[in-house]
């Protein structure tokens, strides 16, 4: 039984462990969405169609870009560093940037020192502040249409779970906003798909409640076993009551009983006593006042 | 003349600002059910540190005024007094808090000495799936649901913080629901305790619990977080805070934390906590067909929870030897309303049997079913969030 419910318990934690993954992970700053060549889209700040590159916050904190770089250049990962000390750089967990590639940086922080330019493949990429630190990168193919914007069908999600990149084509132009506009929560629309009673869901739970409970359970049987062994080993070499108790496996009853009986015995032996009463005086040199024990202060506990 | 007009009209003026002039039926249901709350509370002493605070809470949030005037008094009123401590709802963060000073109070010594009983308190949390089940079959959303079925672990913390994230419109009914029944244990849970038991079934005496050591003590919320958390880590935020208010406890070196946890720490955030929930009632927004929904599944997840638990107990002692077989009468502790459930194990082991002493069994599966509403709270945000 003890060999099973061992066997039961790595199964379970080789289970649990065997879904480490080592797969690609999106990145903290996602080069999100690119357009390459503006003929009819958006217009900037001042009236001018460009291309544009926007840049998606791929967590859950408010992140800076400031002091950060953006470059088309592999040779040159410098070529546009994005001013230091704008909060417009900071941009809320989840949130876009928006930078206009027209190479006129003299327009404002989001108007980068270069152009994308649509008849050859376009390399874009987002280097830390120590512009050797690569945070993301994306390839334009060359041929992208006019007013065709590539990038990543969901924010921020680069790869599938074999490690290969979403990037594409998209459906719609969204500058600073979603990629996918979700108008539903995605796991409640399935839910409500698949599952409309909860049957799936409840069943799934209560095994997931039940594997976590029972990994406790297997965990503390066994601490427990050896805690207690340990603890009789330690009470036997003790040579007390206590140890009489765990070898014979009396009750504590039974144990009581057989102690009251043998103090009674030893009571007896002294019931005559001496009758001299010795009153010796103590000279008490110590005081509080002057101790100093009394004057530090203990450790806190 | 002038002046009397004047007067009058500031008068009618000064009307159309009182609770008077602004009541609605509903303030007066709402009030007469926080009366009947704090009636509870002193009278029969029903979870009285909850109910009080709620009870005052509901008395607070239906005092009827000119909503249309933003006078920032209501607890919806974004700025308002009430609106600020509301905030520790509304975000979650009490929930984690109470659940810290509940760690720094729970002795474990009882599951660790027999942590078969952790079982029960898995057992018992199918309370909660029942009654997201019948949630989604009266037409609640998942999401919806999930907070609803939360009901069934009874524990109002959890339940606040789950329907925070999952339901927020739906937070004041399944908060008041929740406490509700946690106070109603010794009505809901006795009935069925003796419908599903035999007379022999509740006069079984289990064996006295070992002694459990320091080490193993210390052990418990190390190995009990890290397991849990690694499983399900969206419950990271209650469980986290359960387990290390938990060694603050059984640490031995951090005793000053440990009694500002289970203290004035868990008083402060208990009496916000009551207050902002009730006063979260408020009749304009409260009363709704939803919230009568939500009352009532409720109280069936509580029943499924209290039954599921007793079954399995049963379930259990058909592999157990004879001399080691569980009372299912603390089966009904499962539910996670530490410590009434317990009690109520004792409560009615004990007109069966005088001489037997449920009380430090229960508490295993009790403080087990604080773990499991938790793990089962992480799930239902894993899924449903």
């Amino acid at each position: 039984m003890r060999n099973y419910t061992i066997t039961l318990f790595l199964f379970i934690v080789a289970l649990l462990f065997s879904g480490c993954s080592s797969k690609l992970r999106n990145p903290a700053w996602v080069i999100n969405e690119v357009m390459v060549l503006n003929e009819s889209s958006y217009v900037d700040d001042y009236g001018q169609r460009n291309g544009w590159i926007e840049i998606y916050n791929n967590t859950a904190k408010t992140q800076d870009l400031g002091g950060r770089y953006l470059t088309n250049d592999r040779n040159n990962p410098k070529k546009y560093p994005i001013p230091r000390g704008d909060v417009l750089t900071r941009i809320p967990p989840h949130q876009h940037a928006l930078f206009w590639a027209d190479d006129n940086p003299f327009n404002g922080t989001f108007h980068v020192s270069f152009k994308l330019d649509p008849t050859k493949e376009n390399y874009i990429a987002l280097y830390d502040n120590d512009g050797k630190t690569l945070l993301d990168e994306i390839v334009i193919p060359a041929g992208i249409l006019a007013d065709q914007t590539y990038g990543y069908p969901q924010d921020g999600v680069k790869y599938d779970e074999e490690g290969n990149s979403f990037a594409t084509h998209l459906e719609r132009v969204t500058p600073s906003s979603n990629n996918a506009i979700l108008e539903e929560n995605p796991k409640i629309v399935t839910l409500r798909k698949d599952d409309p009673w909860g049957g799936v869901m409840t069943l799934t739970s209560m095994f997931v409640v039940f594997t976590a409970l029972l990994i406790l359970y297997l965990i503390f049987n066994y601490t427990g076993i050896l805690a207690q062994r340990m603890s009789q080993r330690k009470v036997a070499k003790s040579g007390s009551l206590s140890a009489v108790r765990s070898y014979t496996h009396l009750s504590g009853e039974v144990l009581a009983a057989i102690s009251a009986a043998i103090h009674e015995l030893k009571e007896d032996q002294h019931d005559i006593e001496s009758t001299i009463l010795t009153i010796q005086y103590v000279k008490r040199n110590y005081s509080p006042w002057s101790s100093k024990l009394q004057t530090l202060r203990h450790l806190p506990k | 003349m002038n002046s009397l007009l004047s007067i009058a009209d500031n008068l009618a003026t000064f009307w159309n600002f009182t609770g008077f002039a602004n009541a609605e039926p509903g303030h007066i249901v709402m009030i007469l059910v926080g009366l009947f709350f704090i009636y509870l509370a002193i009278k029969k002493e029903f979870e009285p540190l909850l109910l009080i605070p709620i009870g005052f809470g509901i008395l607070i949030g239906n005092i009827p005024f000119n909503e249309a005037a933003n006078m920032q008094i209501g607890i919806y009123e974004e700025g308002s007094v009430f609106n600020i401590l509301y905030q520790g709802v509304v975000q979650g963060w009490y929930p984690p808090l109470i659940f810290l000073g509940i760690g720094a109070m729970t002795d474990f010594s009882s599951l660790i000495a027999n942590p078969k009983l952790i079982l029960i308190g898995a057992a018992a949390q199918f309370g909660i799936f029942a009654a997201y089940i019948i949630a989604t079959m009266w037409g609640f959303a998942p999401n919806e649901a999930g907070a609803i079925g939360i009901i069934g672990g009874a524990d109002g913390p959890t339940a606040i913080f789950l329907s925070s994230k999952l339901a927020p419109h739906l937070l004041g009914a399944i908060a008041i629901s929740a406490y509700s029944y946690m106070a109603l244990v010794p009505v809901i849970q006795p009935p069925f305790m003796r419908m599903l038991t035999t007379k022999n079934e509740r006069v079984i005496k289990m064996k006295t619990p070992r002694v459990v050591s320091q080490t193993e003590k210390i052990l418990f919320p190390i190995m009990g977080l890290l397991l849990t958390a690694f499983l399900v880590p969206s419950g990271l935020a209650l469980l986290g805070m359960l387990f290390f208010g938990n060694l603050l406890k059984e640490s031995g070196v951090t005793r000053r934390l440990a009694e500002t946890a289970r203290g004035p720490l868990i008083d402060t955030i208990t009496i916000l906590l009551g207050l902002t929930v009730g006063a979260s009632t408020q009749a304009t927004t409260f009363i709704r067909w939803e919230s009568l929904k939500v009352f009532g599944i409720g109280a069936l997840s509580f029943i499924v929870a209290t039954v599921t638990g007793i079954l399995f107990v049963k379930f259990m002692n058909i592999f157990l030897a004879k001399g080691k077989k569980i009372n299912p009468l603390i089966g009904n502790s499962g539910v996670s309303a530490v410590p009434d459930s317990a009690r109520i194990s004792q409560h009615v082991g004990m007109e069966y049997d005088p001489s037997n002493y449920l009380l430090m069994h229960a508490m295993g599966p009790n403080v087990a079913g604080v773990i499991g509403s938790a793990v089962a709270a992480g799930i239902l945000l894993g899924f449903l969030y």
